[in-house]
């Protein structure tokens, strides 16, 4: 085809497409006059409006709150990682197949995904992007939908889930050490021991993204990363703490359901393990315990006694039992009662009248202030007139223990001799030696919910005589398992009196100390010469007196039993208790267990007691590496065995260190004891309540004021030791 | 009117043109970057990969520059020959989409999947290009008569149609209709009867806008009804149909003079949907201002005039009406876009040329550029 075929692009043409530009020409300044005229008369209300449409609502970061670990790195708690699953709508609905293959992903991935409830919601709000669908998942719960998502072949269409970050609080070892680690809600926030005394130090601070204008109006965005917790080392020994609770929950598993059907072995057992050298507290716990991990789990209150509205368990106070649970915690504040008497930790937060374990107290007192010399002779004839009262002796019936030297009188926890002693030591110095020994003051023990026993306690005005002769033998006044183990720990090494305490560490994330806590001694109580008799007379108590039943296999420890009547004074309720130490020639531990009201019908047994300390120690002191000391019977060691505890002594070194300590107990000897108290001291020797029942003077103004006072403090009458 | 005088050069070469295309093209890619870069970051369907459309666009282009040159050296004249079969294979292909070949994405089936998308409308632009300027070329005079006249202005009919009742995609129907209108507007000496068909449509459109807005808000037009009261008072569906709409005003007002600076647009993160289609000048306008807002259009305007200058002095009516035809599908999906960002006309998707993300509409866009070349190197120079 040739071009003068062709016609040109005419004039006409030419004309009409310069009017056609004109036309695009006009309707563009048309165009842009409308665009001055949004800007000039909208731009200042728009640009707010844009700006309000920003999320400046800054995200937050959450800190990582620290790990509480124990003396060798074990976590006793610790923070996970947690992922909450969040729906999209607006993602998931943008594309048409999204929906579908989102929903059956997750619900392959997930067993309790909601898929109805979900899918609804997404319908119904199409332009959420934040809707909280399952909340605490694990990477492991979540790994698996992750990597469906990442498949970009296998699953294209997956849109619109998301996981948001979280730490959830774990107790790995759940009831293991409760009562001191303590626990922690969602927010945050410690309740009770560790948890609640260092909450700040565990505590980190968020961190933030937020957004913000800069000077043209910019927004800006800005990440301020959270700055995690630290981490607690404690004193606490996981696996003597191990051994302890396993001990104190096989006394109950034996005594539950005995004089009180469907009650726990005891009201309460607690136990405390401490190092009197540094007042490291190496164990620490009672029984009932609660999971960490499920603190308000009501089944944990089964077997436990019903606590009134005043924190107190009467003595007619009913046993929480499956049948009878839902009748009596008929509300919240009701539930939450017996819950809190639960969580509170026995061993710092109960009061009790501590009864004869006070006597060694009462002995250094004498010896310390020269009132008394140790050489002293004192007769008991089996009562002694106080003031206008006769207070009676464990051995009343039998017509007094005669003529004992100071070691006797403790090692048979004779009440006259104790009462002749304050006799001597007289008012005003055995009130300064009870501050000494810090009665009355809190240890500062940290953590949380130490009871204050300030009015628990006599003072020059209120001590009359009788309160005196009473106090002698340890009661009448109160005090805590802790301040007791903490006087008692100093009486034994040489008189340094620590500051207990349970943390000794504080360190970083990563590991870097932050603080070290070094051991405290806050006063010298005795001289380590009063210190030396003390450590003598209470070995005493053990290898001829009433602690014979605590003694482990293999080794020669010291203490002191106490049997004490509970208020109401007639009832027969008893707490029965040994504070004991090992090894006998040089103390490297205390123990202390407390066992408030055995489930049985004669209660007033040290034995209860003594026999958990002799289970306990006979499994921690080989762990501990304390060498035997003492020849084992075959019985012993068919025990050892069993317990798969090597026997950490040579033949040597038992006869070296035998003849060095001059009063080794021979094995048979034990036995018999064990035997012998086992079965019937109970009934034949047991000089019994009754005696103490003509004592109005401990049911004087003074202890029933005491009773009325105190939280929930179960306070407790020295009855006497006569069954040990 | 006067020819224009060029350069005297064998094979001629627009090099304003070429000049402006680019810049266009490379100022198109910039902004999609900039409107897509976060969403598509994050959006698991893409990856989560920040240039994910970038790259498709950057294809696209290449491969329509490519396409671009190759019809450049092609002798326009072969697109004569083929112009019935053009008009019949656009028709085949929207029908396409029926099939398991047409690929749905938004919930609407527009594209065909070719080994890359195709949207059809754009081939159909193209073709009704060509058609128009064969068919106008073969009436010759009769052009005036309104037998001609009708035969023109109806023939795009069958397609606007098909595309708009097939692929549900009214905007391009009416764009494909206005092509053939202004290709006729041009070719027909006369001007009463387009000042009387533009007066009849607008007076139609006043009535229709009239009638909706004084109903009460009931399904009448259905979700068409709703754009134009959504239209006339977006504030009043800020949170439904007017959201898009609201959201680039709300972008072109905060931009200001000289805008927040390029790639701080707020408004892209997730408030205009889908800110790199559609509504890519409102993005514009708020990164680089009012000023940036009219540069583009003045750009724009500069290629309109260039494709005027080549068409006037086309060496036939055929080549000239070619050019026409893309001067007049460039002119009209300017103004329509813009018009819809800054709420002129009812809201309706047009992509905005060259700039806005799509690859079918660059790669056709830059093969009409092509077919533009193509005639301007045949242009012949004379001595007045």
């Amino acid at each position: 085809m040739s071009r003068s075929d062709r016609r040109p692009f005419n004039k006409k043409m030419q004309e009409k497409l310069v009017v056609l530009f004109l036309i695009v020409l006009l309707a563009f300044v048309g165009l842009s006059i409308k665009l001055v005229t949004i800007t000039r008369d909208n731009g200042e209300s728009y640009k707010k409006q844009v700006l309000s449409q920003q999320q400046y609502e800054s995200t937050v970061i959450p800190f990582r709150r620290g790990d509480i670990l124990d003396s060798k790195g074990n976590k006793l708690a610790t923070s996970e990682k947690v992922y909450n699953l969040i729906i999209d709508s607006k993602q998931m609905l943008r594309k048409e197949e999204s929906l579908d293959a989102t929903m059956s992903a997750l619900s392959t991935c997930f067993p309790g995904f909601p898929e109805s409830e979900v899918r609804s919601y997404v319908s119904q709000n199409p332009a959420s992007q934040y809707y909280v669908t399952l909340k605490s998942l694990s990477y492991d719960d979540i790994s698996g939908f992750v990597e469906m998502q990442n498949d970009k072949t296998n699953y294209p269409d997956i849109a619109g889930v998301w996981f948001e970050e979280e730490y959830r609080r774990v107790y790995p070892n759940n009831t293991l050490a409760c009562d001191v680690i303590g626990f922690t809600g969602k927010d945050n926030v410690g309740s009770y021991g560790l948890e609640q005394y260092y909450n700040d130090t565990l505590n980190g601070t968020n961190g933030r993204e937020y957004g913000y204008l800069s000077e043209g109006e910019m927004l800006e965005r800005t990440v301020v990363s959270a700055v995690d917790g630290y981490n607690i080392v404690t004193t606490i020994d996981g696996n003597i703490q191990q051994i302890v609770e396993k001990y104190l929950y096989q006394f109950n598993e034996e005594h539950k359901n005995g004089a009180r059907p469907g009650g726990n072995g005891a009201n309460n057992v607690g136990c405390i393990i401490m190092d009197v050298n540094t007042g490291d507290i190496l164990a620490m716990a009672s029984y009932p315990n609660y999971d960490l991990n499920n603190p308000r789990d009501k089944s944990a209150l089964l077997g436990s006694r019903f606590v009134n509205d005043k924190g107190l368990i009467e003595y007619e106070a009913n046993i929480v039992t499956e049948e009878n649970i839902d009748e009596l915690l008929i509300d919240d504040a009701t539930t939450y009662q017996q819950l809190n008497y639960l969580w509170k930790n026995y061993c710092i937060s109960n009061t009790f009248e501590p009864g004869s374990v006070a006597k060694p107290l009462t002995v250094a007192a004498g010896l310390e202030s020269g009132k008394m010399t140790g050489n002293e002779y004192y007769t008991c004839n089996g009562q002694l007139h106080v003031g206008d009262h006769d207070i009676k002796c464990h051995n009343y019936k039998t017509g007094g223990d005669g003529t004992l030297s100071v070691q006797e009188a403790v090692e048979k926890s004779c009440n006259v001799a104790l009462m002749l002693m304050g006799r001597q030591i007289g008012k005003t110095t055995f009130l300064e030696y009870q501050e000494k020994f810090n009665f009355g003051l809190k240890t500062n023990i940290d953590l949380y919910g130490e009871s204050r026993t300030n009015t628990l306690v006599f003072n020059q005005k209120n001590m009359g005589e009788t309160e005196l002769a009473t106090s002698t033998f340890g009661q009448g006044y109160n005090v805590t398992m802790i301040q007791m183990i903490a006087a008692y720990a100093s009486l034994v090494n040489g008189g340094y009196y620590y500051e207990p305490h349970v943390v000794k560490r504080i360190t970083a994330q990563d590991g870097s100390t932050v603080q070290n806590i070094s051991p405290r001694v806050l006063k010298q109580t005795v001289s380590a010469a009063t210190s030396a008799k003390i450590v003598q007379y209470c070995n005493g108590v053990v290898t001829n007196g009433t602690g014979k039943t605590a003694r482990p296999a293999g080794y020669a420890i010291g203490g002191k039993t106490g049997t004490a009547e509970t208020i109401p004074r007639d009832k027969k309720n008893y707490v029965v208790s040994f504070m004991g130490y090992a090894p006998a020639d040089n103390p490297q531990i205390a123990i202390y267990v407390v066992v408030d009201r055995p489930n049985v019908i004669f209660q007033d047994d040290a034995k209860y007691a003594t026999k958990i300390v002799r289970n306990i120690l006979t499994e921690v002191l080989p762990y501990m590496n304390i060498y035997m000391t003492e020849e084992l019977s075959d019985k012993e060691r068919e025990e050892l065995e069993n317990l798969d505890i090597a026997i950490k002594s040579t033949e040597e070194e038992v006869e070296g260190e035998e003849g060095a300590e001059g009063e080794g107990e021979v094995e048979g000897d034990g036995e018999e004891v064990i035997d012998a108290h086992g079965g019937d001291i109970t009934s034949s020797t047991t000089p019994t309540a009754e005696e103490m029942e003509s004592d109005d003077v401990l049911t004087a103004p003074l202890t029933g004021s005491v009773l009325n006072t105190e939280t929930g403090a179960p306070i407790i009458e020295e009855n006497d030791d006569g069954p040990n | 009117m006067a020819r224009i005088k060029l350069p005297k050069a064998k094979g001629y070469i627009d090099y304003t043109l070429i000049f402006i295309v680019l810049l266009l093209l490379g100022f198109g890619l910039i902004m999609v970057y900039s409107t897509s870069s976060y969403t598509a970051s994050m959006t698991p369907s893409t990856n989560n990969n920040p240039s994910y459309y970038l790259n498709k666009q950057a294809f696209a282009t290449v491969f329509g520059l490519g396409a671009m040159a190759f019809v450049a050296f092609l002798p326009y004249h072969i697109w004569e020959r083929v112009a019935g079969i053009a008009y019949g294979v656009s028709a085949v292909l929207i029908m396409l989409v029926l099939t398991p070949l047409g690929m749905k994405i938004n919930g609407v089936r527009r594209w065909l999947n070719l080994g890359i998308s195709v949207q059809p409308a754009e081939i159909a632009k193209l073709a009704m290009i060509i058609f128009l300027a064969t068919l106008v070329c073969r009436l010759g005079g009769k052009i005036r008569s309104r037998n001609g006249f009708l035969i023109v202005l109806l023939s795009p009919a069958p397609i606007c149609l098909m595309v708009w009742l097939i692929t549900e995609n009214l905007s391009s129907a009416i764009i494909i209709f206005m092509i053939g209108f202004i290709m006729l507007f041009v070719a027909s000496p006369e001007y009463r009867r387009f000042a009387l068909i533009t007066l009849g449509i607008f007076a139609l459109g006043a009535l229709v806008v009239f009638t909706i807005s004084h109903m009460p808000a009931s399904g009448l037009f259905g979700f068409r009804g709703q754009r134009i009261r959504t239209w006339l008072d977006p504030e009043a569906y800020a949170s439904g149909t007017g959201f898009q709409t609201l959201q680039a005003l709300y972008a072109i007002g905060s931009g200001g003079v000289f805008g927040k600076g390029i790639g701080q647009s707020t408004q892209k993160l997730g408030f205009v949907p889908e800110a790199q289609n559609d509504m890519i000048f409102s993005i514009i306008c708020e990164e680089l201002g009012l000023f940036g807002g009219i540069c583009i259009i003045i750009l724009f305007l500069l290629l309109l005039w260039r494709l005027m200058i080549i068409a006037n002095n086309a060496p036939d009516e055929f080549g000239g009406l070619l050019v026409v035809g893309v001067m007049g599908h460039i002119a009209i999906q300017v103004i329509l876009n813009v018009a819809v960002v800054t709420n002129v006309i009812p809201n309706t998707g047009i992509s905005l040329p060259f700039i806005s993300y799509g690859g079918s509409s660059v790669m056709f866009l830059l093969i009409e550029i092509g077919l533009v070349f193509s005639v301007s190197r045949s242009i012949e120079f004379t001595e007045d």
